[in-house]
């Protein structure tokens, strides 16, 4: 039963209503603009569908959101005392209060740093800049609740000279400063558009992405270079004052070589000042010297990326936050931006926009409205009769792979390794002083099933090493291990088989067992009453080891 | 600029991957697992499937104490050349039993790849580019991975045997994805993870997956997708995989074949390499090492090449004696030449200008030597390629057009280097 | 040896060491790798990468080339009595020569061994030729027709090198893993191994073997046995290394002292000679060249002169006084040891 077109039966009650509602508000035009963003993303959607309402699923259960919003807002699954606590809960609203609390606290800063790391480093090694500093900038920068034009303007703006805004040049120095590189991440992280196939020709396929495009970027760049500064034995980004673009296409039989100034790809070119000969530096090039030229092409590069005349930058965030909460994005991929490739629901990408600069790009307001639609609600279950529901639609709820990171951290958490260490740490146990001790765990993780270096993350693949890591590897065993506080050591104490399944699928699987798993936990046990602690391991394990385990559903 | 490629829709490519949720989900699909394949179809199966050796000579083989010697001239060095099977062609005497195997093969005795840097030129041989910043290309070995190797392998479509490895290595792969990556068969030994814990029976082991099973199937009930399908089908893999790890173990060989190769390293290697070619791995490179003979040059080449000779020809014999020659391309590479100049300390150094790649088996034509260069060695005069002409030779030569293009993201990115062409010369 | 006469033994006693200074430069246009004197002190005899061996009269310096191998020549010996020179070629053969003819061609070819013919020694008496080669193997032979007397089985690697003990009893070999073997002639039967394998590694990165004893000579006593080659290698590939001499005393088998030269220097040791006055005399290549003197007694060389270019070889002329060296540069260089 793969997921593809859905049937027009068992259309959900509960939408009915609302969203004739909504229809009705989005048609009268600027007066609904008051209404929540969240509810204007749920009529965008169902508008974007014919027969929406048969083939959406209904909301997801609290067990299924709350497993969702945890990993999409803290990186990792709750505890099982949270998950019962929050399980209990019949406030109406508990959904919204969660969701606070959740982007209220430090991991959700924390989450966001990794996030925003592997987004803008594709896992590079630090070269120049140390890991944990970056990390750190990025983690601050969200817990202060910085908007995310700001902290883009700082990455491009910093060159790794002044120590207080080093770490945000690790975006250019772990690159090599190297302009091509940069080109090409500068472009599809922040203009969604990978400009990589325009580099040596106009695109062969995407009739807006030009060669001319590629090389306008590039010439804010192309005069920079990592410096290395043997006073201060520091590399920082340097630039120099003089240096033209110049291309030709390798399928122009003519050769004919093309020149280009700074400019954005759908930007105006730029007037550059004309400098005196002999006056374009401040500190002119000699051996051993950083030059700091008089005029800079790449000082201009923030303010044009992520400046508020950038409709470009606004409509790339909106995406790709977007995506980051829904799995997809409204243009997908996030980094193939051009008219021949539409957003699913272009009205709604539209207002996703505008909204980014509504909200002067605060990125925790913009991740709680996604939340608190419906559209973010619903099951990844298809609705029963329903045979297969098209991603584009949105009707059905992604099934996604968790991120190493996530992958890491849920094992941890599900395993009991953090509730142990959190025990031993006792009144120590902040956030960082947890993750200060258990994020080394997170690097296997990586190494095993991160993408390769320097390449963004594309799709999920099952591989044969990292199946035998789970399977085999020493880690995920010593985890399962009864420690004092963790997940098997706490089974081990409930002689009950009922209550062994409770907790075990609580703190695992963030749901109470079905009656059928309860007495598979129980049929598991009988056998085994001379081994019971290799059992409750081997019971662990499988649910760890589970497809429900491996993906955000 | 209008399509120069011959396109195929990045739909098409990217349903590789779904294929497998595709076949797994319809039952056991085409093939079913390949431990299931019936005796006859498996070993139909193994003539079809189309197989790459390459055997990666480290550091950079001399050219002309290998495939292009020069004796009698002041780059010759002190090495005769011998007859070998094909008329006319001959080859250096550090090879004599290879020699015997040259109608076999082909060289390409023109290939200039102008870039005398070890990792650089490890690059072009490897993906048959040139490296530039911001595009990764994948190794031929991945290529082969994701084009060649069965859906249902148990085994990773890209095994490296060397010396010295580490694992999977997820760059290989590029844009196509780690699981296409190399994975390391580090000095011979089998790929990290492969026993079951000590302290796990064989029945608790069992019993956990039948637990696991069940959860998948509930789960999967309304949300399977390709991907959570990839995911469960990876512990069937990776069970057969384990069941057939005596495929790694050269204790089970023949200790006459044993003999044969030789109890060298490298000789152990080209035998594993056999082994695992035999059990239907699609990719299989055997690494060499070192080549790199900045000092001593004639000295470290009869020592290294002592070693490589037989090996390398009992693999050919081998492989033509088990009815594979047909359907798998050999190739011996580096990731250049060495220079003509004999340096002061008897070395010879980096070389990229004028070098050569001999090359056999599948698509290949047996005792052609395309390309020339002058008297001592010095420059190409006849025919010159490069990595982009090799790697449309190699896709060719297995039966693979090689004016496609990969699909990245939707993004089209050619097989093979669109400025060059295949070698047709030594295409059969 | 046994070439210098009790007359240059008393002469070469006027040598010093440390005065020695360029006398005279012979070119050739191709590296080489291998020189001797002849034992009249006519004639100097040097193998050259194009395959040839060339002969200079130092009389008049004229040059004359030897065709007949058809690879490079890295062992020469000579036969004092008939005046021949032997040759040992990359091409395995042992070619027999006059040495002193106006056009020296080959008397006599025979093929030796499989690969590489490494050195090739003369008995005191004149009566034997050793040879030694790529095929692990030791061998004697009639030096008055090259028939075959004798082969000396059990190393395990190339031998590199060979030499008669002056004794004329026992002969040495030693090969690229630094083993050294002594050899009864009579019987043909291994009598002691002595340790050199400091001359040896196997470098695990690249995964090969280097070093090997590159040049062997015994004192003119027969006390002392010296085995030049290199050490400490960090890098196989590149030759990054120390040269080295290892000494041996000769009755109990002993190494007595590791020659080092004092001064710093990267490369290998290629020739090494013992001076009838009793120091012991070696060339080096690498990181350029370098002529270094030691002492017997004492493990760091006492003199030094840098050489203009790498040295390969050496060999002393019976005047005791001067000695020539092989560079790669293509000149065979005869320095001047006696004052000024």
């Amino acid at each position: 039963m793969m997921r593809r077109r859905p049937s027009l039966a068992d259309r959900p009650r509960w939408l009915k209503p609302a969203a004739a509602l909504l229809l009705l508000a989005l048609s009268a035009g600027a007066a609904t603009a008051q209404a929540p963003l969240h509810q204007r993303i749920d009529a965008a959607i169902a508008a974007g569908t014919p027969n929406y309402e048969k083939q959406a699923a209904p909301l997801a259960s609290d067990a299924e959101f709350l497993r969702r919003i945890y990993l999409d807002l803290t990186g990792t699954i709750p505890s099982a005392d949270e998950a019962r606590a929050f399980l209990k809960d019949g406030t109406p609203d508990r959904r919204a209060k969660l969701i606070d609390r959740l982007l209220a606290s430090p991991a959700f800063a924390r989450h966001m740093a990794t996030v925003f790391d592997v987004l803008l480093m594709d896992r590079r090694p630090a070269k120049f800049v140390p890991a944990p500093q970056w990390h750190e900038f990025l983690r601050a920068s969200f817990a202060a609740g910085k908007p995310l034009d700001q902290l883009v303007q700082e990455i491009l703006a910093a060159d790794g000279a002044d120590p207080k805004t080093r770490p945000a040049a690790r975006f250019y120095l772990d690159r090599n400063g190297e302009p091509h590189q940069l080109t090409r991440d500068v472009s599809r992280l922040f203009l969604g558009m990978n400009l990589q196939c325009a580099q040596c020709h106009d695109h062969p396929l995407v009739a807006g992405y030009l060669q001319a495009h590629y090389y306008g970027l590039y010439a804010f760049l192309s005069r920079s270079f990592v410096f290395n500064d043997k006073a201060t034995k520091l590399s920082v980004f340097a630039e120099k004052a003089e240096g033209e673009v110049t291309y030709q296409s390798v399928f122009d039989p003519t050769k004919l070589t093309k020149t280009t100034g700074p400019r954005l790809p759908s930007g105006p070119g730029l007037k550059e000042p004309a400098l005196e000969k002999g006056k374009e530096y401040v500190v002119a090039p000699v051996k051993g010297q950083r030059p700091v030229p008089r005029f800079s092409r790449r000082a201009l590069l923030p303010g044009l990326i992520a400046g508020a005349d950038n409709m470009q930058f606004r409509r790339t965030v909106a995406n790709r936050l977007w995506a980051m909460m829904l799995g997809r994005g409204l243009v997908d991929p996030v980094d193939f931006d051009h008219p021949a490739n539409p957003a699913s629901h272009p009205e709604l990408l539209k207002t996703l926009t505008d909204e980014v600069a509504a909200l002067k790009f605060d990125v925790k307001a913009f991740l709680r409205e996604a939340a608190l639609s419906k559209t973010y609600q619903r099951s990844s279950e298809l609705p029963k009769g329903v045979e297969e529901a098209s991603p584009r639609t949105f009707a059905v709820a992604a099934v996604r792979p968790l991120s190493p990171e996530q992958f890491a951290w849920a094992a941890m958490q599900a395993t009991g390794l953090v509730d142990a260490d959190r025990k031993a740490l006792g009144t120590r146990a902040t956030e960082a002083a947890l993750y200060a001790r258990l994020s080394g765990n997170v690097i296997p993780f990586v190494q095993v099933f991160g993408g390769p270096a320097g390449q963004p993350d594309d799709g999920f693949q099952a591989t044969l090493d990292q199946t035998l890591f789970l399977k085999n590897g020493t880690l995920l065993r010593s985890w399962l291990a009864p420690r004092p506080g963790n997940l098997t050591e706490r089974l081990g104490r409930l002689m009950d088989a009922g209550a062994v399944a409770e907790e075990l699928y609580l703190s695992a699987l963030t749901r109470p067992p079905s009656d059928e798993e309860k007495r598979e936990v129980a049929d598991y046990l009988a056998g085994r009453a001379s081994d019971r602690a290799a059992a409750l391991q081997e019971l662990a394990w499988a649910l760890i080891t589970s497809a429900e385990f491996r993906f955000n559903y | 600029m209008k399509p120069f490629y011959a396109c195929n829709s990045p739909e098409h490519l990217l349903s590789r991957r779904r294929f497998l949720a595709g076949t797994a989900a319809g039952g056991l699909g085409l093939l079913g697992f390949a431990g299931m394949v019936h005796p006859a179809a498996a070993d139909q199966l193994r003539r079809t499937q189309k197989r790459v050796l390459v055997v990666w000579l480290a550091g950079g083989v001399s050219q002309l104490e290998t495939w292009d010697p020069k004796p009698g001239t002041n780059t010759g060095g002190p090495f005769q050349s011998i007859p070998t099977s094909v008329p006319g062609v001959q080859i250096c005497e550090l090879l004599p039993h290879t020699a015997r195997h040259m109608h076999r093969l082909a060289l390409v005795r023109g290939v200039n790849t102008a870039e005398d840097e070890h990792s650089r030129g490890a690059y072009i041989m490897h993906t048959g580019r040139r490296q530039t910043p911001g595009e990764q290309f994948p190794h031929l070995g991945s290529v082969a991975a994701r084009l060649l190797a069965p859906e249902d392998s148990p085994l990773p479509g890209y095994l490296h045997v060397t010396p010295r490895g580490e694992g999977v290595n997820r760059q290989d792969a590029a844009f196509l994805g780690p699981r296409f990556g190399s994975v390391a068969l580090p000095d011979g030994n089998m790929p990290a993870n492969m026993l079951r814990a000590a302290t796990l029976t064989e029945a608790a082991d069992r019993q956990r997956d039948g637990l696991r099973e069940r959860l998948n199937r509930r789960f999967n009930q309304g949300r399977r997708t390709a991907e959570t399908e990839a995911y469960t089908y990876s512990y069937d893999q990776a069970a057969q995989m384990m069941s057939r790890r005596g495929i790694f173990d050269l204790g089970r060989e023949n200790p006459r074949d044993r003999d044969r190769y030789g109890s060298h390293d490298f000789g152990r290697h080209m035998l594993l390499g056999r082994r695992l070619l035999e059990n239907g791995a699609t990719f299989v490179k055997v690494t060499h090492s070192n080549y790199d003979t900045h000092h001593e040059n004639f000295d470290f080449h009869i020592e290294q090449l002592g070693e490589f000779d037989r090996p390398f020809a009992c693999l050919i014999e081998d492989l033509v004696q088990r009815g594979l020659w047909e359907s798998t391309l050999v190739v011996v590479m580096s990731e250049f030449g060495r220079t003509p100049t004999i340096n002061r300390n008897m070395g010879r150094d980096h070389w990229s200008r004028a070098w050569s790649v001999a090359l056999g088996g599948c698509g290949v034509r047996g005792g052609a030597v395309v390309g020339a260069t002058n008297a001592n060695g010095t420059a190409v005069t006849e025919r010159q390629v490069n990595g982009g002409h090799l790697f449309h030779t190699y896709f060719r030569a297995l039966g693979l057009d090689s004016r496609r293009n990969h699909y990245h993201s939707g993004r089209p990115i050619p097989m093979a280097d669109p400025q060059a062409a295949p070698i047709q010369e030594i295409l059969a | 040896m046994s070439f210098f006469s009790r007359a240059a033994r008393r002469a070469a006693g006027a040598a010093n060491p440390t005065r020695t200074r360029l006398a005279r430069e012979l070119r050739h246009n191709s590296p080489l790798f291998s020189c001797r004197i002849d034992p009249t002190g006519r004639f100097v005899f040097a193998g050259a990468q194009d395959s040839l061996i060339h002969r200079w009269d130092l009389t008049t310096g004229q040059r004359v080339a030897l065709t007949g191998h058809r690879s490079w020549t890295r062992a020469l010996a000579f036969l004092a009595g008939p005046r021949q020179l032997v040759s040992g070629g990359y091409d395995g053969k042992v070619i027999w020569w006059q040495a002193d003819a106006a056009a020296p061609a080959p008397l006599r070819t025979v093929a030796a061994h499989r690969g590489w013919v490494r050195a090739v020694a003369v008995s005191p008496d004149g009566r034997l030729l050793a040879t030694c080669g790529n095929d692990n193997l030791v061998k004697l032979w009639s030096a008055a027709d090259g028939a075959s007397v004798r082969e000396l089985a059990g190393h395990t690697s190339h031998v590199y090198n060979v030499a008669f003990h002056p004794d004329g009893r026992h002969l040495v070999s030693g090969d690229l893993h630094g083993r050294v073997k002594q050899w009864d002639i009579a019987s043909g039967t291994e009598v002691r191994a002595l340790d050199a394998t400091v001359l040896h590694r196997y470098d695990p990165t690249f995964r090969a073997d280097i070093g090997g004893v590159r040049s062997m000579a015994f004192s003119c006593d027969g006390s002392l046995l010296a085995c030049a080659g290199i050490t400490d290698v960090s890098n196989a590939f590149a030759g990054i290394g120390r040269p080295v001499i290892v000494l041996f005393d000769w009755a109990t088998g002993a190494r007595r002292h590791l020659l080092r030269p004092q001064a710093n220097f990267q490369g290998t040791a290629w020739g090494v000679s013992f001076h009838p006055a009793g120091y012991i005399v070696g060339v080096g290549g690498g990181s350029g060249g370098a002529l270094w003197f030691w002492r017997p007694t004492a493990a760091q060389s006492f003199h030094t002169l840098a050489l203009p270019n790498n040295a390969r070889d050496l060999d002393l002329h019976p005047d005791g006084r001067r000695l020539a060296i092989a560079f790669f540069d293509g000149a065979v260089r005869v320095y001047d040891m006696a004052p000024a």
